[in-house]
């Protein structure tokens, strides 16, 4: 089985403090580590089992604005068997429809059963380019999935629903799949690893050797600005002993009509 | 051909151990192995754990012996060595010099290196490389503890005398900072001039090493070495015996002396350089920390400055110096807990302590401090028995904190 997984390089944003850059149009990444998005990383994981049960290979597809060697190289550590990477300084301005139609340009003169995609992406967490891959390459697609199995050449994904709900839908390949996290465990790319990893195949694109026209660069989302939402809520701390503490409450809870 | 651990197939010559693997378990000197079981009846963990270092001794030899004289590892028991916490009492004990935790190691190195690494343990590996700390937080934060102690950072310094390297533990959990807070008001009570690295500052990888991860370590090594090089350090003091141990005997810092805080305050004693202006009139026991005590013998030392403390009793608990009881938090335990453990190490600690009738438990060590602590915390011990590091019992001698 010959599988496509879609990856990108996320900054890691967990307790960073993130400021708007002067256009208030982007925010500023300086001193923020990249990573592979989290949903892309089970994504992998599903791929490389079920090529070591099924056999075929595993190809990474990244497209990126900026250097994206580390992720990449993570993807064949792990077990992905080539890279196909496109690097190109447009790519930051362009919204999820153009990032699928640059996948959708090199992916459709490849061979593949599958395609697998993150749900969405750590940062902008859209979830729309996966969908959008498939609709360009007029193939099956199946979104946030859960579990998988292979039954037949045909595929039986099971879909995380809200409240619990799950529902089952089989699918013929090829496919293409966007996954869930929780559905299987990462493995861990030692460093070892990803240093034997550079023997591996990796195949360097950008948008001129794509032959991806500017005409295409047609993005249907403009981001206006990015801004930190004002807080409604704040926390007191009261300070004294029990009984000024206890007035202080009673004091609050009077004002906002809670205590009459 | 055979499955490996995630279902793939691996080119195997042994059933179990590709050729790279079975090379890293052919480089242990483990021969010798008498079976005596000392090592399993002095590893803290044993009876608590699936953890057993002599039949992992035995079944291993299966597979670089001619002799099969035993039946070999499986996958599950390999899987054990997640459960050890480097504490080094199976090497201490060991009448034939086999090591049995270098075997633990070399084994972690094989998992590690087959990506079969629990979730936490991964966590925190990743954390390290691309945060340099294993919790994932901003090194901008990282001297977030000393923002109101004007403590000097080596970048602004053009040669740096004295560095303190605070450790990751140290510098970013809210309980072992005031170990930090502590060190800098004894130094400069003291008037010793020294910097910190702060945002600069990398994690050691003392942990990393012993996860058997030495890409890592080589990577985080590397990172702490230039460092040291780039702002001239003369002398490193640390006050985590981990951080200690990885500076001075795993690191090449050529012409870098490296101390432990209690080696360092106890030779301020012997200079008269630190006068205890507040008495401790308290019993206090010292839990020997694996890594100051048994991987790098500094005994005295901690003792010493417990004893000039004006007021302190100092208890011997039963276990100690050598036969040193492990709070079970090293060796990558801090990360990561053993399905079904019957207990923590630390709480068998905690009652040799409260049994001797010890006030404070003083430890030199982050590590020991916060699983010790915890343990208090789960027996209900908060009222009776205090645990402390060395430099925050100093500090309060000192009048600070």
């Amino acid at each position: 089985m010959d599988i496509i997984v879609c990856v990108k390089s996320v900054p890691i944003t967990t307790g960073a403090e993130l400021i708007p850059d002067k256009t208030r149009k982007d925010v500023i990444l300086d001193n923020i580590p990249f990573d592979i998005n989290e949903w892309d990383e089970y994504a992998l994981e599903e791929a490389i089992r079920l090529k070591e049960r099924f056999g075929g290979n595993v190809t990474v597809i990244s497209v990126s604005s900026r250097d994206i060697d580390e992720a990449i190289l993570k993807c064949l550590a792990k077990g992905a068997d080539r890279a196909i990477k496109i690097v190109d300084k447009l790519v930051a301005e362009y919204d999820a429809y153009t990032i699928a139609k640059i996948l959708y340009t090199v992916i459709k003169s490849m061979k593949y059963d599958l395609i697998l995609c993150g749900a969405q992406a750590g940062d902008d967490g859209y979830a729309l380019v996966g969908v959008m891959l498939a609709s360009l390459l007029r193939i099956p697609y199946v979104t946030f999935v859960k579990r998988l199995e292979l039954i037949n050449g045909s595929l039986r994904t099971v879909r995380e629903l809200e409240e619990g709900f799950e529902e089952i839908v089989e699918v013929e390949l090829p496919a293409l799949l966007t996954v869930q996290t929780g559905i299987n465990e990462p493995r861990y790319a030692s460093i070892m690893a990803i240093r034997k990893a550079r023997q591996k195949e990796i195949i360097t694109l950008d948008l001129k050797s794509i032959n991806f026209a500017e005409s295409n660069f047609d993005g249907w989302i403009e981001i206006q600005e990015f801004f930190t939402p004002e807080r409604r809520k704040k926390c007191i701390m009261l300070q004294g002993d029990l009984n000024e503490i206890t007035t202080k409450v009673v004091e609050i809870l009077r004002q906002k009509g809670i205590l009459r | 051909m055979r499955k490996t651990v995630h279902g793939g197939h691996r080119n195997d010559v042994t059933g179990l151990f590709d050729k790279e693997e079975l090379k890293i378990l052919k480089s242990l000197n483990f021969n010798f192995c008498l079976q005596c079981g000392k090592c399993t009846a002095s590893c803290p963990v044993f009876l608590r754990t699936e953890l057993n270092p002599r039949t992992l001794v035995r079944k291993t030899l299966y597979f670089v012996s001619q002799l099969k004289i035993c039946p070999p590892l499986s996958i599950s028991e390999i899987s054990s060595v997640w459960a050890c916490t480097t504490c080094s009492n199976c090497v201490i004990y060991c009448p034939r010099d086999v090591k049995p935790m270098d075997i633990i190691l070399a084994f972690r190195t094989i998992l590690i290196e087959r990506g079969n690494v629990p979730s936490t343990i991964s966590e925190a590996l990743e954390n390290i490389y691309k945060f340099g700390n294993p919790f994932g937080i901003s090194s901008l934060k990282r001297a977030e503890w000393a923002q109101d102690l004007s403590v000097k950072k080596a970048s602004e310094e053009s040669e740096v005398d004295l560095l303190y390297f605070v450790g990751c533990l140290t510098s970013y959990d809210n309980r072992a900072q005031n170990i930090a807070r502590s060190m800098v008001i004894i130094l400069k009570n003291i008037g010793v001039n020294f910097s910190i690295l702060a945002e600069d500052e990398n994690c050691c990888g003392n942990e990393v090493y012993s996860l058997g991860e030495r890409g890592l370590f080589e990577v985080v090594a590397e990172k702490n070495v230039k460092r040291s090089r780039q702002y001239k350090i003369s002398k490193i003091i640390t006050t985590c015996s981990h951080c200690f141990n990885t500076l001075k005997n795993r690191y090449k810092l050529e012409n870098i002396e490296v101390q432990h805080s209690t080696q360092f305050l106890s030779d301020l004693i012997d200079k008269a350089e630190i006068n205890f202006s507040k008495r401790i009139a308290k019993k206090i026991a010292f839990h020997d920390p694996c890594y100051l005590g048994k991987h790098n013998n500094i005994f005295e030392e901690p003792r010493k400055i417990l004893e000039n403390i004006p007021g302190v009793t100092l208890l011997e608990l039963e276990r100690s110096r050598k036969n040193s009881l492990c709070c079970g938090g090293g060796g990558g335990r801090t990360w990561y807990e053993v399905t079904g453990e019957i207990s923590r190490p630390s709480e068998d600690r905690i009652k040799e302590a409260i049994d001797m009738g010890a006030e404070i438990l003083a430890v030199a060590c982050p590590f020991c401090l916060l699983e010790l602590e915890d343990a208090v915390k789960r027996m209900g011990y908060e009222n009776k028995l205090q645990v402390l590091d060395i430099v925050e019992v100093i500090c309060r001698s000192l009048g600070g904190l």
